[in-house]
């Protein structure tokens, strides 16, 4: 095997400062909000123009893996998720953040992140060209498959099932809005441009967590609330990683697998991790009040699917999610063409970017331990002068991603409603996993409809989709299920 | 002697470029880009600016994203722009010729001022994984008994028009499959869920290698040098070619001055080899056609878009 020889230019001086600054980068892009990786790694692929492909593509996934990263950090202190993939984050962060824990929020945060990059990364150099196939499986009826399972998270996520169904429907029903996916015809646009794409998904999210709570603060301030004093060190206690062991490895596998389906991407992949660990842990009524683990799950999903959506695009050369995608337009300009060519043509690129993987996440590590101290201590800002700062943040971040005024409109629509739900007891999580997955959902339904004649027999008639549903019988009885085995056991008891 | 003709010379040469200077551009250029970051319009334009300030010292060109609507926000920025030259737009097929059509948007092709077009992204039908067909021949005679799936990149777009007008020409019949965006119509395709689309010849290239897909024809009126063995529809005998475009657009009513100024500019950078040899390594066609030229194609493309549409009864079904 030449596979180490590949590895050499990697330890060039010059290349690891690359990845340094591209992962520093990254983390910066990721931790503001309204600026995504996605965005982070499409602004710089013009950078890469004079590099050679290892050093320009490893700068790349080094602004990938730390874009992802850095989502959490906004998540936890100021509950608005810096990317879409770290909206899950909020649900544990943002409370162990308001209970002073918020530098061992981080600090979980942080070593989950590595080690979901890491195992991911070992899969990615290990198993790539095996495990790509599974891409292939994937058709209109199990994409509808999967996403029926991921919306069965609802049931089991919000505490009062009638309430979390009603905000589940409801943010299917918002997702409807725009150009129809199949025959492009615009529903409840009422003629205004602007929407014609439906409501802007970052945006949405950025009012709907993070506009509503600085709502919910703005009633609290009259209250004179002191501001947080502590924000601690940066290592969870042995006890929290403990009892994290379960949730780093099942998000690290959740979010390895889900990476590998393309199309769907980090912000799935964290949901289905903290519903599935959840599910798993012995003190599932813990989660949701600043739990460690709840964070474990999400960050080490939501980073092993940075490392194991490359699997797909340098397999296949068909991208795994949106940041891949536009890294495939990085290695085009290198004139590579991503594929199963490019193991025999440019093994010396396929090894080199399994290499970054690997350096990028070792970068993302370092420099998140070292800058927690610095990010935490924004909470010690007066509520206020914060309360401010988050809404600036808001407007900016709605803004930059599409330059679009309507998506302002749609951020402060969102705020209220976040606000409202949060007021009367509706789960936002419900909301915005129904935003993530609706458009799945309904583009899958109707093209599976379209292929097949409408027969919805297709829609159980493979292993995959036989599985999925079978796990979203499975997934949507289980509070009930296990209400009644508690009441059994409660009987027995007695 | 010879000294003072060269200084002569030089300070004439500076005069002039600082003549042109001071009438346009006198500070940055934008360009307003349709689509997100990262696809073939933002990177082709961002290797425009790369060049523009390259050419053209002093000048700065700025290129921004306004995704949405499936380009009609961004072309829509950029054709109602102030018409001062300082805010351009990538000019693409789909919302110019065939938004308009469906209708939902807030501008004409009668009010977009065509610049220039700096290359053209040619187009090839590929038969996807598993298909029961492996070259035009075999295409044609099963569709002439079965719809063959064929995927596009969205409804309404480009992409979908153009697979329908070649089966109007051809007289064939076909299931169009939109997806959401290329990547994911690629995906199903390399898959086996679908049993053909349109691609672009790099894509087409690197997957055909790999034996992913099979090229089945090429819409232009002769063969390419990538593609020296698939045919062309013409020489099966049915009218057909379509591209889409890569040019540059702005609002009507420019004056003259700034007008004739950036016509010149696409032509000096369609027409650079650093630029040409780094757009045609990204797979695009580069060729440069002034803006005569770009509206006459421009409304040959809507003419085609206008019977297509009517066909599928999506003509207006959007006002």
């Amino acid at each position: 095997m030449d596979s180490i020889a590949f590895l050499t230019p990697l330890l060039d001086l010059q290349v690891l400062l690359t990845i340094a600054a591209g992962t520093l980068g990254g983390l910066v892009i990721g931790a503001l909000p309204g600026l995504t990786a996605t965005m982070g790694v499409a602004l710089l692929i013009p950078l890469t123009f004079g590099m050679t492909p290892v050093m320009g593509l490893n700068m790349l996934i080094g602004i990938y893996i730390g874009g992802i990263y850095g989502g959490c950090v906004s998540s936890i202190l100021l509950r608005t998720p810096g990317t879409p993939a770290s909206a899950a984050t909020v649900l544990d962060g943002y409370p162990m953040a308001q209970k002073g824990e918020a530098g061992k929020a981080l600090g979980m945060a942080t070593i989950a992140s590595t080690v979901g990059g890491l195992i991911a990364a070992i899969v990615l150099a290990t198993l790539a060209p095996q495990l790509a196939g599974i891409a292939l499986e994937f058709g209109a009826p199990e994409y509808f498959a999967l996403a029926l399972f991921g919306l069965t998270i609802i049931a089991s996520l919000s505490g009062d099932l009638l309430k979390g169904a009603i905000s589940g429907l409801l943010g299917i029903l918002i997702s409807t809005v725009g150009a129809d996916p199949i025959s492009g015809v615009m529903r409840y646009t009422f003629g205004i441009q602007g929407f014609a794409s439906g409501f802007s998904f970052t945006p949405a999210l950025i009012g709907l967590f993070a506009l509503s709570e600085v709502f919910t603060q703005m009633e609290r301030i009259a209250a004179k609330e002191e501001p947080i004093k502590s924000v601690s060190g940066r290592w969870p206690s042995r006890g929290e990683l403990k009892a994290s062991r379960g949730a780093l490895v099942r998000g690290s596998i959740i979010g390895t697998l889900i990476g590998i389906v393309p199309g769907t991407g980090s912000g799935t992949a964290s949901w289905i991790s903290y519903n599935e660990t959840r599910r798993a842990s012995k003190t599932p009524e813990k989660f949701g009040t600043g739990y460690a683990p709840g964070i474990a799950a999400t960050e080490s999903a939501n980073n092993a699917v940075c490392a194991s959506a490359l699997i797909p695009l340098l397999a296949l050369g068909i991208p795994g999610d949106v940041v891949t995608a536009v890294l495939m337009g990085g290695l085009l300009i290198q004139g590579l063409a991503p594929g199963p060519m490019l193991f025999q043509t440019n093994p010396d690129v396929v090894v080199g970017m399994f290499g970054g993987t690997f350096i990028a996440t070792i970068f993302m590590f370092i420099f998140g331990m070292a800058l927690i101290p610095l990010f935490s201590r924004i909470l010690m800002i007066p509520r206020r002068l914060l309360a401010m700062s988050i809404v600036v943040f808001c407007f900016i971040g709605s803004f930059s991603i599409n330059l679009n005024p309507v998506d302002l409109y749609t951020m402060v629509g969102f705020g209220v409603l976040g606000w409202g739900m949060q007021k009367f007891g509706f789960s936002q999580a419900a909301l915005c996993i129904a935003l993530i997955l609706g458009p799945l959902l309904e583009s899958n339904l109707r093209r599976g409809l379209l292929q097949n004649d409408d027969n919805v027999l297709a829609f159980i008639s493979t292993p995959i989709t036989l599985l999925f549903l079978a796990l979203t019988v499975l997934s949507a009885g289980w509070p009930f299920l296990s209400r009644a085995i508690q009441r059994r056991r409660a009987a027995q008891n007695i | 002697m010879f000294k003072t003709t060269f200084i002569g010379a030089a300070v004439a040469a500076i005069a002039a470029t600082g003549a042109l200077a001071q009438d346009f551009p006198q500070r940055p250029v934008q360009v307003v880009v349709p689509y997100s970051a990262g696809g073939s319009t933002d990177l082709s334009m961002r290797v425009v600016a790369d060049a523009f300030e390259r050419i053209f010292d002093d000048s700065t060109m700025v290129v921004r994203n306004q995704p949405g609507g499936g380009g009609a926000i961004g072309s829509s920025a950029a054709v109602n722009a102030r018409a001062d030259g300082y805010t351009l737009g990538a000019g693409a097929q789909g919302p110019l010729v065939i938004k308009p059509l469906i209708g939902g948007n807030d501008y004409q092709l009668d009010d977009v001022e065509f610049i220039g077009l700096y290359a053209r992204s040619l187009q090839v039908m590929v038969a996807c994984a598993d298909a029961p067909f492996s070259d035009y021949d075999s295409f044609i005679d099963y569709a002439g008994e079965n719809a063959p799936q064929v995927g596009n990149s969205g409804a309404g777009g480009a992409n979908q028009i153009s697979a329908e007008a070649f089966a109007a020409a051809a007289d064939i019949s076909i299931e169009s499959v939109p997806f959401n965006g290329s990547s994911e119509a690629r995906t199903a395709c390399i898959g086996g869920h679908i049993d053909a689309m349109v691609a672009s010849p790099a894509e087409a290239k690197s997957a055909s290698d790999a034996g992913q897909m099979t090229p089945l024809f090429v819409m232009e009126d002769e063969r390419i040098d990538l593609f020296p063995d698939t045919p062309t529809a013409v020489e099966k005998g049915v009218d057909f070619t379509w591209s889409s475009w890569k040019g540059l657009i702005g609002p009507k009513g420019m004056d003259e001055a700034t007008l004739t100024w950036l016509r010149d500019a696409v032509e000096q950078i369609a027409t650079d080899e650093q630029f040409r040899e780094t757009l045609t390594d990204m797979g695009e066609f580069v060729t440069f056609e002034d803006g005569e030229a770009f509206e006459a194609r421009a409304r040959r493309d809507m003419e085609t878009s206008r019977t297509v549409l009517e066909n599928l009864g999506m003509l207006g079904m959007n006002n």
